[in-house]
Order: structure tokens, then sequence, then C-alpha cells
């Protein structure tokens, strides 16, 4: 039963991630590769600024602030690309992001990671503060999910649409299509960076291993398996992905055999995103386009 | 202390050599397929890792001959990609393909770790004596290194400047579907293009495994340079993609006497941010097209 409880955070947390990357790639259709570094920041500025004293909801608040500063930073040079460029600009970013949690050994301890993170009092620790974990992540992810809605929603969301279909449209019909995509990208960075404090404070443990581009290669496939530019896609595709790779753990393997799951794991991982874009590109689910667009 | 300094832009030209040859084979499939493909890195390892095992028992050739299998391995893995992803999608839209692509690269990534192990490999090759020039030291791979990055664009200059096929190249890379509706045999060139990418990336990552050591992330770490030299020189552009290899293998290791080794690749990538701010199309920028 603790088991699941895990398994059901851990979801959760990835839930969010992949929501807030779905509002730029599967929204607005920017390629963004490096949205890890916004969990990762979001991480780090909460358990380091938690670790030093700071009370844990108010640094928080503040990671997810330096998540969306961050997002904006990335996006007021790389927004001028199109397309491919983008992708690699983002690419990059995240793997300099990587490199200074590595290598800025004073502030984040380098390789070591930070341990102790600590969790608000009332919330406690150990096995028994699982539920009420549990009860916040889904708090989180609700909030996340309505949030995420009422913006794609809104005429800001169907704006985000027209740019991701056509962006000489969206400027002909008067829209400042570099604005609304930074927006978007802000908005993302910053759910990353909730998604990011809730996993620190959540494991207690992090390390730049954690934030790498194996976990954009994950919640790319929650994604994409799920069904980009749907509201319900990224939440049902990080649950299946999650719960796929805890069932693997159940699985009876004889221990000389166990070097091989992982490997083994990737390839599936790596396979089912190939299968996606040649068999079903939209997804599990597929977005709905609306009554107006005729498919004759 | 000159001599420092002459040091690292050895160790740049060698190492950009290499960026080089890695650069060419993306911007030419970027160059006519419209992609970046991200699977390029996987080739580079599979290239390394293969005449690994074609050189190692129970195989054991000699490692000059190994190698001929290992690119013909490779080479196949690289029609392969071609055949079973990337003509299926051909028609549809940007974003698949690239994911799509990130996809294989993963599949294929995993696939070292399950047949060789996540651990650094290296060719058991007899200590090389390296050759000293002055106050310069070099090793023999590197020398060799250099010669061969030297003898592909040479081969490839020749091919793409003095033949039929290289002819029928550049105008694919210039307009694919005009090219297809005046009569160039797509196959033909398609079949060329995967080929060409494959040994060159394929030879890249052995002469890499050979100078340095073998890991499955080997490839992930050059393709992120070979990028960056693709952008310098201008996308779709292969002498660009030359100099930009040099011109990044140089910088990175100048870098090192200016600051911590540890921030070799973060300058490599801060490099590419800088030019995609100023420069997007490249110092070389001719729109589209492997000239």
């Amino acid at each position: 039963m603790d088991y699941l409880y895990h398994i059901l955070i851990i979801a959760l947390i990835y839930s969010i991630f992949a929501q807030s990357l779905n509002l730029e790639l599967g929204f607005t259709g920017l390629y963004n590769f490096g949205h890890i570094a916004f969990f990762g920041i979001g991480a780090y500025a909460s358990a380091l600024l938690s670790l030093s004293g700071v009370p844990i909801p108010v640094a928080a608040l503040i990671a997810i602030g330096l998540a969306g500063i961050a997002g904006a930073f990335l996006a007021l040079p790389t927004l001028r690309l199109s397309g491919d460029y983008f992708g690699i600009a983002t690419l990059v970013f995240a793997e300099m992001v990587h490199l200074l949690f590595l290598n800025e050994r004073d502030i984040t301890r380098g390789p070591m990671g930070l341990p102790n993170i600590p969790r608000p009092d009332w919330i406690g620790t150990g096995v028994t503060s699982l539920p009420l974990l549990l009860a916040v992540v889904f708090f989180a992810a609700a909030v996340t999910f309505i949030l995420l809605r009422i913006i794609t929603n809104s005429p800001f969301g169907r704006s985000l649409k027209v740019i991701r279909e056509d962006e000489f449209v969206a400027q002909a019909l008067g829209k400042n299509t570099f604005l609304i995509k930074t927006k978007a990208i802000v908005t993302g960075s910053a759910f990353a960076g909730l998604a990011g404090v809730l996993w620190a404070h959540y494991i207690t443990y992090i390390s730049p291993s954690d934030f790498t581009l194996q976990e954009t290669i994950l919640v790319l496939l929650c994604i994409v398996l799920g069904g980009k530019g749907t509201h319900w896609g990224p939440v049902i595709g990080a649950f299946s992905i999650i719960f796929f790779a805890e069932f693997i753990r159940f699985i009876p393997i004889p221990s000389e055999y166990t070097r091989f799951v992982a490997p083994l794991q990737g390839m599936i991982y790596g396979f089912i995103l190939v299968i996606m874009m040649l068999k079903r590109p939209q997804g599990l689910i597929s977005e709905s386009r609306g009554q107006r667009t005729t498919n004759a | 202390m000159t001599g420092y300094y002459t040091q690292l832009i050895v160790n740049g030209i060698v190492a950009g050599s290499i960026y080089a040859l890695f650069a060419v084979g993306l911007a030419m499939v970027y160059g006519v397929f419209k992609f970046i493909n991200f699977s390029h890195g996987e080739l580079i390892t599979w290239g390394g890792y293969l005449a690994l095992m074609f050189s190692s028992p129970p195989i054991a050739l000699p490692l000059y001959l190994a190698v001929i299998p290992a690119l013909l391995l490779t080479v196949g893995i690289g029609l392969a990609q071609d055949c079973f992803v990337f003509r299926p999608l051909r028609q549809s839209n940007p974003i698949s393909i690239l994911i799509a692509s990130i996809g294989l690269s993963y599949l294929l990534r995993n696939g070292i770790r399950l047949f060789w192990g996540s651990d650094l490999q290296s060719f058991n090759l007899p200590l090389s004596t390296g050759i000293i020039f002055g106050d310069i030291y070099i090793t023999r791979i590197q020398i060799l290194m250099v010669l061969s990055a030297l003898l592909f664009f040479s081969i490839l200059y020749f091919l793409l400047t003095r033949t039929l096929l290289g002819k029928s190249l550049r105008a694919v890379s210039d307009n694919i579907e005009l090219s297809s509706i005046m009569g160039i045999n797509m196959r033909k060139v398609t079949w060329t293009i995967w080929i060409l990418a494959s040994v060159f990336a394929g030879s890249g990552g052995i002469l890499l495994a050979l100078d340095t050591s073998l890991d499955p992330m080997m490839g992930m770490n050059s393709l992120i340079k070979a990028f960056a030299a693709v952008l310098l020189g201008g996308a779709g552009n292969i002498w660009g993609a030359l100099v930009g290899g040099l011109f990044i293998g140089i910088t990175e290791n100048l870098s090192v006497a200016f600051i911590s080794p540890d921030y070799k690749d973060f300058i490599s990538y801060g490099l590419i941010f800088i030019l995609l701010l100023i420069k997007p199309r490249g110092f070389f920028g001719i729109a589209g097209g492997v000239r």
C-alpha cells in the first residue's frame, strides 16, 4: 500500500511536468527539448533555499518564480529561431544548466548532490507521511490541470494554437507572436519548476544526474504517448509510463539478467516513440479540432 | 609558454577534424531532408563499438581489417534508419520526424548498453609512442585522425564536384521536388547520402574510440559539438561543417588555458547559444544546399 502511494506520487509529479511541457510542445508547437532544465532549477532552488533556513512554502514560491524567470531568459534569445534551431538551442541550454549543477561545487556540492532536503513539519517524515504527501501532490496536480485548462481554453490559448498551425496567420491577425510564445514558455517553465520543487522535497535528495536528457526523453514520451495538445493526454501518458516502469520491477528476473533490464526498458521507450510517430502521431487521445474544421 | 598554446591548438585541430567528420553527415542529411537527425550520434557510437567487437575475441581480426565489417554494419544501420523510419515519415510534419529520430537514438543507445554494458571500454592497443616536434606532443592515432579527415573531405569534394552523382546530390539538396521531376534517381541519391553519413560517422567514431575510450554516451556528446559545427558553418553546407568543426575544436581546447577544464563543454555549448543569437544562418550561410 505504501508502495502504491509512492508510485502515485511519482506519477502525479510527472504528470505536472508533462502537462507543463505540453503547453509548449503540444499547444504552441515549440519543440522544447531542454524542459528538464526548469525542473532542475525548481528542484535545486527550493532545496538550497530550504536547506539554508528559508521556510519551505516561501522557498517553493521563489523556486517556481526563478524557473519562470529562467524560462524568460531562454525565450528571449531563442524564440527568434524557428523549429529545429529552437530545439537545439533548448537542448544545449539544458546541458549547460546540467554542467552548472555539476561544476558549481561550492553551491550545489557537484556530483555528490544535496541530501536531507527538509519537508514541512506538518507533513512529517517516513512512511506515515505518505498519504498526506499524496494529498499535497494531488492538489498541486489538480491545480496545474485546471489552470492549464483555463489558459488553453482562453482566447490566449487559441492564439497559441494559431501560432502552432501557422505563425504568419497569427501575425496577420495582429497577434504579437513573440510575446505570446514568451508567455507560453514562462508559464510552462514555472509549472516545470513546481514539479521540480515537489520532486526535491518528496525524494529529499537531488543530484545533477537526475536532470539529464534521459528525463527529457521520458517526459517527451509521456506527452507523445498520451496525445500532445490534449488536456488528459500527458496525464494518461505519465501514469502509463510510471506504472509500466514500476511494474517491470515485479517481474521475477534471475539476478544474472538484471543488468539487461534498464537497457531493455530504454529500448522499449525509444521503440514506442518511433512507432507512435509512424502509426499514431496524435497519441492515444487525439486532439479534438472542433466542429468548424471539416476534414473534407 | 607559446608551446603550451600551440599544443592546445594542435589538440583543437585533432578534436575539430573529428567533429567535422560528424558534422558533415548531419549537414548532408539536413541539406536534403530538412531535419536534424538526432540518431546520427548513435552511428558514431555503433561504429566504435562494432570495431571493438570485431577486433576482440572471439573474432579478433587485426584492427585495420575489423574496421571494414564495422563500417559495413554501421552503413546497414544508417540505411535501416532511412528505410524503416525516415522514408515512411518523409511527408509528415517536422516535429514527428524530430521526435522519431530522438526515439531512434534512444533505442540504439540502449541497444549498446544491452550488448556491451554502460562502463567505459577501450581498445587494448599497445601504448602508442607519441611523436615530439619541438614543444608539441602528438600520438600516431591523432595524426591518423587528421589525415583521415583530410582524406574523407577530399573524396567528398571530388565526388560532389567531378561526378554526375555529385551533381545530382547538389541538385537534390537545392530543390528536392524539382530534381525528382527532372528525373534524378531519388533512391540512388538517398542511399548515397545515408551511406556517406554513416561511413563518416562510423569512421569518426572508431578514431575517437582509438584516441580516448568508448562509452554509450560518446555519440550524443559529440553530436552536440557537431550541431555546433553545422550551425557555425550554416545548415546544409559541407565546407562550413569542416571549418565549423575545426573552430569548435580549437576554441574549446584553447578555453582550457583560461577556464577550468570542467567547463570545456560549457564553452562549446555557450558558443552555440551566442552563434544562434548573432548569426542564426552561420558564417557561411548559403541558404540550404550542399555546395
